[in-house]
């Protein structure tokens, strides 16, 4: 299909790279490097597509916890938000062109990463909401998908202002459908919408008091955007109340000490390969990490019977040592060929004890209490 | 199903995408009841759909479903569960950047 080439103020508005080129702000001479850029700022997003027990999902009974429940959700259908994501003069321009490139790329990096998480929960939660049939579950389902729909929109369209356009070209590719048991999206959904709540709560905080180092806008809009995150992570908080066995069980509470090792330590490693944004925001990402571990042990004190011992000095050694096991690998993998396989095996072989040190640090108990109901606080 | 062997079916379908500022979200949905199960592979036909900035396109294809064998199927959902961390949101990619 050939589209007749429309005049465009953006190249992130074009459909094709002839449309691309012919756009207001690729003016100037143009030639095969600045083509291929076209090409390649075109970002292909690629979410994952999931299947769980429906069967399980639909026989959710949420009875003991249904006066929390109804609340919730009519706050959630009030939908105290929708005004929150439009740009006003508060969106300040971006100079993109002046910004170092380094910080560029990882900010960049940070906008991809994002906007993918917030349109695969949306596919997930989707497809949850379409697949169930037990009316309380998919009602939630359905407004999850609308808040995260809404927040890759945004995101979206700061990655149109940096002149990179997301294709959604993953829609006519084969698509596998992997498995995921209900227990393991409530851990994994729970956590990730914790986590973001204390990540993004914590950034806005740091730079209210500097509003100096706020490089894009964006991050003025972090507290309602991470209010959404927080009442998700609500929702799943009661999900996982309906039965006590999710939680209580010992099988259950190994899975969960696990699940928090695991998505903290990612977390920690993943911040400590970004040190142009951290350092352009004036954040110590080793300080940052342990704030936000602080925060989200805090609040999923609401449902989980442990937290993770993040004040034992085995804790930071070990994420220190799972730190320079994954620059061993990266390094390892840059070099390539027989040694580079040798040495990343190797690195892997160090972030695994690293990993299994971090596990076998005692956790904390914790005595659940009967409402679990919390309001973002920090 | 086979316990090895693929089978493949057709499945008309619709792909919704909605590419504003408000929403960004794209969705298949098979109208034919089909149920898509764990290590099924899923593809929708025909060209790739764009939606420009600013709207919402709604295109009838067709699908085809791969269906996984019964092996695959015991597979996908035995180790489905160890790929959790792909639910996980860290705002940052896995790759070290140079």
């Amino acid at each position: 299909m050939n589209a007749p080439t429309r005049d465009l103020a953006h190249s992130a508005d074009a459909k094709t790279a002839e449309e691309g080129l012919a756009a207001e702000n690729m003016s100037g001479p143009v030639d095969s490097k600045m083509a291929t850029d076209v090409a390649m700022q075109n970002t292909l997003l690629t979410p994952r597509f999931y299947t769980t027990d429906f069967d399980e999902l639909d026989a959710i009974d949420v009875s003991p916890v249904r006066a929390e429940w109804d609340q919730l959700i009519a706050r959630m259908k009030a939908d105290p938000n929708k005004g929150h994501f439009k740009k006003n003069a508060d969106w300040d321009t971006v100079d993109w062109e002046g910004m170092d490139p380094k910080l560029r790329a990882e900010f960049i990096d940070f906008l991809i990463s994002s906007c993918t998480a917030e349109f695969s929960g949306c596919v997930l939660y989707k497809e949850m909401k379409r697949r169930g049939k037990n009316e309380d579950v998919t009602g939630l389902f359905q407004l999850m998908a609308r808040d995260e729909a809404r927040h890759a929109g945004f995101i979206n369209d700061a990655l149109r202002e940096a002149g990179i356009a997301v294709n959604l070209g993953f829609l006519t590719q084969a698509k596998k459908y992997t498995y995921f048991r209900p227990k393991f999206i409530y851990y994994a959904t729970y956590l990730s919408e914790k986590i973001g709540y204390a990540r993004y709560i914590t950034i806005y905080r740091h730079l209210e008091a500097h509003p100096e180092k706020r490089f894009h806008p964006i991050f003025k809009w972090f507290r309602e955007w991470c209010n959404d995150e927080f009442s998700h992570g609500e929702a799943f908080a009661l999900l996982m109340r309906t039965d006590p066995k999710i939680t209580q069980s010992w099988q259950n509470k190994l899975w969960i000490k696990f699940f928090l090792t695991a998505v903290f330590s990612t977390m920690w490693v993943r911040d400590h390969q970004r040190p142009a944004f951290h350092e352009a925001l004036d954040v110590d990402p080793a300080w940052y990490g342990q704030e936000v571990f602080r925060k989200t042990s805090e609040i999923s004190k609401q449902v989980f019977p442990l937290t993770l011992d993040i004040d034992n000095p085995r804790w930071r050694r070990g994420l220190d040592r799972l730190d320079r096991a994954n620059r061993e690998i990266a390094a390892a993998k840059r070099q390539g060929g027989v040694r580079g396989k040798l040495r990343q095996w190797a690195g892997s072989a160090k972030a695994g004890a690293a990993f299994l040190g971090l596990l076998s640090i005692p956790s904390q108990r914790n005595e659940v209490p009967d409402t679990s109901r919390l309001e973002p606080a920090y | 199903m086979g316990l090895i062997t693929r089978e493949k079916e057709t499945a008309p379908c619709t792909v919704t995408i909605s590419h504003r500022f408000e929403e960004l979200s794209a969705h298949v949905r098979l109208n034919n009841g089909a149920v898509v199960n764990p290590g099924d592979t899923v593809e929708v036909q025909g060209p790739e759909i764009m939606a420009a900035y600013g709207e919402v396109v709604s295109e009838d294809r067709t699908a085809v479903i791969t269906r996984a064998s019964r092996l695959e199927q015991l597979w996908t959902r035995a180790t489905g569960d160890l790929e959790f961390m792909e639910l996980c949101e860290f705002s940052f990619s896995e790759e070290a950047l140079q």
